[in-house]
């Protein structure tokens, strides 16, 4: 009989930790205002804490779990008992956090996930560190034919891993650098904030009012449209002032990416893939190579100035659009472009990127994207046209010659491949980005045919995988000729058809 | 060009009257009175919302010209009439641009009049399928198959407008078998 396992008592301490978290504040809002007020009724409502503390008790108490043969039994309960199994077999990835109070008390937080539903299947906090070791080796070791019995108490230590990426603190600064990209948002939201004149009378006090940049884009407007006279002082003040924040962002940028991914490492041991970072809060994710999804290679230009890509790859487990904690989708935050090729291999070993054959789209593509890039342009230029001025003239020869540019380089970039067990996809010319998804993922192939593709004897060809997050790159081929796009469907679900899809 | 794996046939095809014949089929005709039964109910209930409409803006705007109010009456028949007719004339130009194929492979579906879609969903994918029956439809004898993937997309794939029947016969068909751990 396989024994009963327990988390660790300092379960109790996390568990009333964060129960407490909720109620810091209005607890000190109420011992304040009850001393202030000279009742004591409200410092009696913190005996409200009592039940979630027996809750939190009950909870560990009543925890336990097993390693049976092929699954993995949780129980939780005092009143209303539950007993979860998860067959090994069906365990996606393990996920675990080990925040800075969990390693000061050596304990660690652990996630296992499975396909099904959006939250992971099982949590458990907190275990002892070297739990998740034991939990890794046997939900992992039923894989191999012959798979350990749970009930040899004994477990054969898996082979030694193979490094297969470790990011220097350098090249985490590099990364962060290159993302703060999101960041830039909020700049922007501080420029409007000064524009509306929110800002600035706080900066008033301290530049007084002449240097304040209420109204400026107001005033240059005016001086195109009006012959005004052009601030160009604060405007060189203003335009300085904002390279001066986005440098700044960008510091926060890298220093937060050198703490949050310290120490980022990725070993290969037997066929999973074992992911490690974080300076303050450590996570620890493991991923079978034979769960990823689909596989994207992101290059954005300040990627491409440094010589860089980031790897990403969808699994099917847990919430897909979580961008929390454990971060497992990135599977490699930064690398250098010469260790790309030989990393995919490791990652999908049947993948040769440098023997992929590439197909562009129809040549007509590139028509048809300049005329999107122009109405998407004719509609910016609709309230300019209430105000004519020589301005739009140059303003619309400029737009045009750009769309005419970006229609031709982006349809460049959009190229396709199949391999004997992949199709691949890039797009993008300022931001590319490469997927791959083997037949084995394929769920679904749809073909589509717009009036416009109708037109021009054009059809799209799209592969839906499992878990891919709302933002994640979709094969999802575009402009392709019809009678290729005809033949690239059928292939895709003859072979999706073919092979037996295993999560 | 592109490599075709010869993938081995998933089993036998059952019996001789099996719905996995590869053939072309189209959607049970009965879809387009069920369509245009729906037809009817959405243009009473435009009509009747336009009606009160009108009604209340001419009780607000106490004095309106004779004209005005004739506008507003043939514009009220006008708009009733016109979304009468095509959705009455709509379901037949759906029912001819849609058709669904069942072989030992899977499933494909056809889609759409102006913006067309061709949907291939493997055998070997469909993790577990629904046969829904709404009042119209039952009355007409209709179901909807809903055929449930692990994808993000295309995670549910509804086929509207079967014969009930028809649609059990393709939810028996595409019923993932024991055995492989398809899942």
């Amino acid at each position: 009989m396989p024994s009963d396992r327990r988390l660790h008592p300092f379960s109790i301490l996390f568990g009333l930790g964060s129960q407490l978290r909720q109620f810091v504040i209005p607890g000190i809002l109420v011992l304040v205002t009850a001393r202030s007020a000279g009742g004591d009724w409200q410092a009696w409502s913190m005996l409200f804490l009592i039940p979630y503390s027996l809750a939190v008790i009950a909870r560990y108490a009543s925890f336990r779990y097993r390693y049976e043969d092929h699954e993995l039994v949780i129980r939780t309960g005092l009143i209303f008992r539950n007993e979860r199994h998860i067959p090994y077999a069906r365990v996606q990835n393990i996920n675990a956090v080990q925040n800075v109070l969990h390693r000061l008390l050596n304990v660690i937080e652990v996630h296992i996930e499975t396909g099904g539903g959006q939250e992971a299947e099982a949590k458990m906090k907190v275990l002892p560190v070297d739990a998740l070791d034991e939990m890794r080796r046997r939900v992992f070791a039923d894989r191999q034919p012959g798979g350990i019995a749970a009930e040899t108490e004994s477990v054969p230590a898996l082979p030694a891993g193979r490094v297969l990426l470790h990011l220097s603190p350098r090249e985490l600064a590099l990364s962060g650098f290159i993302d703060s990209r999101g960041l830039v948002v909020i700049a922007a939201a501080f420029g409007l904030l000064w524009e509306v004149g929110l800002l600035d009378r706080t900066v008033d006090r301290f530049f007084g009012e002449q240097d304040s940049g209420r109204g400026l884009v107001r005033e240059v407007v005016r001086a195109i449209y009006a012959g005004g006279q052009l601030p160009l002082d604060r405007l060189a003040l203003m335009f300085g002032a904002f390279i001066a924040l986005l440098g700044l962002i960008r510091l926060l940028s890298m220093a937060w990416a050198a703490i949050r991914l310290h120490g980022f490492t990725i070993t290969r041991t037997g066929d999973d893939l074992k992911t490690e970072f974080g300076l303050l809060t450590r996570v620890v994710t493991t991923i079978p190579l034979r769960r990823i999804q689909t596989l994207t290679v992101r290059e954005g230009p300040l990627h491409r100035l440094f010589g860089r890509a980031a790897v990403r790859v969808d699994t099917a487990g847990g919430d897909h659009n979580e961008r929390g904690a454990t971060q497992r989708e990135w599977l490699a935050p930064i690398i250098p472009r010469a260790r790309l090729t030989p990393f995919l291999t490791e990652v999908l070993p049947e993948l040769d990127l440098s023997a992929v054959e590439w197909h562009g789209v129809a040549p007509r593509a590139v028509r048809r994207a300049f005329v999107e890039w122009m109405v998407v342009a004719g509609f910016i230029a609709v309230p300019f046209a209430f105000f004519p001025s020589w301005w739009d003239l140059a303003v619309a020869a400029l737009l045009i010659g750009w769309a005419a540019l970006a229609a031709k380089k982006t349809i460049g970039h959009t190229r396709w491949a199949t391999t004997p067990d992949a199709v691949l996809y890039r797009s993008g010319w300022i931001r590319r980005q490469l997927s791959v998804a083997r037949f084995a993922k394929i769920q679904v192939v749809t073909m589509h045919e717009s009036p416009f593709d109708r037109r021009t004897r054009m059809r799209s060809v799209k592969v839906d995988t499992a878990g891919a997050a709302d933002a994640s790159h979709r094969v999802d081929i575009p402009y392709l000729p019809r009678e290729i796009a005809i033949d690239l469907y059928h292939a895709l679900a003859s072979n999706a058809g073919g092979t037996t899809f295993k999560w | 060009m592109i490599p075709i794996v010869e993938s081995p046939v998933l089993s036998e095809v059952q019996g001789s009257s099996s719905i996995a014949d590869g053939v072309e089929r189209r959607l049970d005709p009965r879809v387009v009175d069920l369509e245009r039964t729906i037809g009817w109910i959405v243009t009473a209930v435009v009509s009747a919302g336009l009606f009160f409409a009108g009604v209340i803006t001419l009780i607000a705007a106490r004095s309106m010209p004779g004209w005005a109010m004739a506008a507003v009456v043939i514009v009220w028949l006008a708009v009733t009439a016109l979304l009468a007719w095509w959705l009455q004339r709509w379901p037949t130009i759906y029912y001819r641009y849609a058709s669904y194929v069942v072989d030992a492979e899977g499933i494909e579906i056809r889609l759409g009049v102006v913006w067309r879609t061709v949907t291939n969903v493997p055998r070997s994918r469909v993790q577990h399928t629904d046969v829904s029956q709404g009042p119209l439809e039952r009355r007409f004898g209709l179901g909807t198959l809903l055929i449930h993937t692990a994808g993000t997309d295309a995670a549910v794939v509804v086929l509207h407008g079967l014969a009930h029947e028809t649609a059990l016969a393709i939810r028996d068909h595409l019923l993932p078998r024991g055995g492989a751990d398809a899942v």
